[in-house]
């Protein structure tokens, strides 16, 4: 088992001020938040956005990473988007699944049980998906996928519970998000979003 | 879709510079995402479901990225879990072509039950979600009306539906 914080800092550490990340909801936001409050973060996706929303991101931002960070629960909703993903197949494209096995705020209800969601992921045509349960094992085959440039899909197996980390709620929700997404969009050197029609 | 209707459709989107045309192939609009595939112009994306094209398109278009999401009417119905976070939670912008499958003279083949729900469903659904929409019916209103429902979409800051019928479409 990982800590999804352990993870989680070791990413924030390895990542470019330019590379794009997307949260589902939850820790997943809360802790990517406190770690890496500044850049072009997408935060708290609900349920089964997380994935495809990402791929969109990575097609208009093709020479940059953009890291998917799931979860479980929130995959399994959507797991036709690995079909997609696998087909479109983005080289600037890593994912982190962290599954902790259960829908973690209803306590201990399963979420993919017996099912692997790697081999999902491999079944679906995912040429590089496989499964994390250590930070060693994080480091020696995540740094390496960032670096890499081709589509990298993990599923780490996590500890649940959340780390206890203070998070502004306005980085991480709705559109006051939205705000801060798009503020850091403005600011990316490969932004071509265009000024709104009426000013062109 | 006839020819002349594929040609007005892929003359207005290179017009509005939309480069990324992500479908799940129904068989109303085929013809048309098969010529846009052809098309070395386009990045042509298919998704596996219309929750995946709908959530992508937005990813993309919140990027920068100018695309559309073509579609039907029963794509719209499956895709309104992602539809609703992209609309009512963020209002990104998500341009959308969909056959209006259900609209009067929709002799396709499909039961006429199925149709009469598309038709019952489609626009309520659209409404409650609010997001705004336009019904297609001519074909010398399609290029007008994609350039102004493409600028309305970007610069209103919402998801906007084509739906296409009439000439346009059978």
């Amino acid at each position: 088992m990982v800590k999804r914080f352990d993870c989680l800092q070791l990413l924030a550490s390895w990542l470019d001020e330019h590379a794009l990340t997307v949260t589902s909801r939850g820790g997943n936001a809360r802790e990517w938040a406190h770690l890496r409050p500044l850049g072009a973060n997408f935060h708290s996706l609900n349920m089964g956005t997380c994935m495809s929303f990402a791929l969109g991101l990575a097609l208009a931002f093709p020479k940059r990473k953009v890291i998917a960070i799931d979860s479980d629960g929130s995959l399994l909703l959507d797991t036709s988007s690995l079909v997609t993903l696998a087909d479109v197949n983005p080289p600037n494209f890593l994912a982190l699944v962290f599954d902790n096995q259960a829908y973690a705020n209803m306590g201990a209800t399963a979420t993919a049980r017996s099912a692997d969601l790697a081999k999902m992921a491999e079944g679906a045509g995912i040429k590089k998906a496989s499964t994390i349960t250590s930070a060693e094992d994080f480091a020696a085959k995540v740094r390496p996928a960032l670096e890499a440039w081709e589509l990298g899909f993990f599923v780490l197996k996590s500890a649940s519970g959340r780390a206890q980390v203070k998070v502004d709620s306005r980085l991480i929700h709705g559109r006051p998000m939205l705000e801060h997404f798009i503020n850091a969009l403005l600011r990316h050197p490969d932004y071509q979003g265009k000024p709104s029609a009426s000013q062109e | 879709m006839d020819q002349e209707t594929i040609a007005a459709i892929i003359h207005a989107l290179k017009q509005e510079r939309i480069d990324l045309v992500v479908t799940l192939p129904e068989e109303p609009t085929s013809p048309l995402t098969e010529a846009i595939r052809q098309d070395p112009h386009f990045t042509s994306v298919t998704v596996a479901s219309e929750s995946n094209g709908i959530s992508l398109c937005a990813g993309a278009s919140l990027g920068g990225r100018r695309c559309l999401f073509v579609t039907g009417i029963a794509g719209l119905l499956v895709g309104t879990w992602s539809l609703a976070q992209m609309a009512v939670l963020y209002g990104i912008p998500v341009f959308i072509m969909a056959s209006y499958r259900g609209d009067i003279g929709d002799r396709s083949g499909v039961s006429g039950a199925q149709l009469f729900m598309f038709q019952q469903l489609g626009e309520p659904m659209l409404n409650t979600l609010r997001v705004p929409y336009r019904i297609i019916k001519k074909k010398n209103e399609l290029e007008r009306e994609i350039r102004d429902s493409h600028f309305a979409c970007r610069e209103y800051g919402t998801p906007l539906v084509l739906l296409l019928t009439g000439e346009v479409l059978w």
